[in-house]
């Protein structure tokens, strides 16, 4: 992508993970922190892609995998606490 | 050529995540913000992978193909764990109309 768009992206998604952060810690319920806690990892894993896709860098495309995975096993395991105050039951 | 493909789908990607942050942000309950937070964030970022694959080499293709496979199993999976544990402890319906039929 060119440059400019590259700039754009990059200070966009960083607004959007402030947003993210913000509504994070004003959360309404708990349920609404386990989202907003998901949320700001996707945001992360795209600002990760953009920095792929301006000078061929794959290896934050490997941090963005193993992000996506740690994230998924973290919302899984804070969801079913909060479900049932165990993680796997 | 490409250049052009992947600056469209990169803005694309970007709308379209602005749109699920902006969701959770004014969506007035847990069960409607997962609309926001599951749909458009997922697309937003397949859109943005796109937008680095098109440009890109074979290890990047590989990597954002298997990233926009991978999320696309795990994201109704984790939405939908969210929405049950939120529904178990009991948590209010604040849209309106809204009618709980468990």
């Amino acid at each position: 992508m060119s440059g400019i768009v590259f700039y754009v992206a990059v200070v966009w998604l960083a607004v959007l993970l402030g947003v993210v952060v913000i509504r994070l810690a004003r959360a309404g319920s708990i349920g609404e922190r386990i989202l907003a806690l998901d949320l700001l990892t996707l945001v992360l894993i795209g600002l990760l892609a953009v920095a792929a896709g301006e000078d061929q860098r794959s290896y934050a495309l490997d941090a963005a995998l193993a992000l996506a995975l740690l994230s998924f096993v973290a919302t899984l395991a804070a969801a079913r606490y909060y479900e049932s105050r165990k993680p796997f039951s | 050529m490409t250049g052009i493909i992947a600056d469209t789908l990169a803005l694309l990607g970007l709308a379209i995540l602005t749109i699920g942050v902006y969701g959770v942000m004014r969506m007035p309950d847990v069960y409607t913000q997962l609309h926001a937070a599951s749909k458009a964030g997922f697309l937003g970022i397949a859109a943005l992978l796109a937008a680095a694959a098109v440009q890109g080499d074979g290890a990047i293709i590989a990597r954002a193909v298997l990233i926009v496979a991978l999320l696309s199993v795990t994201t109704p999976v984790a939405a939908h764990a969210v929405g049950r544990a939120a529904h178990r402890r009991g948590e209010p319906m604040r849209s309106s109309g809204a009618v709980d039929e468990s």
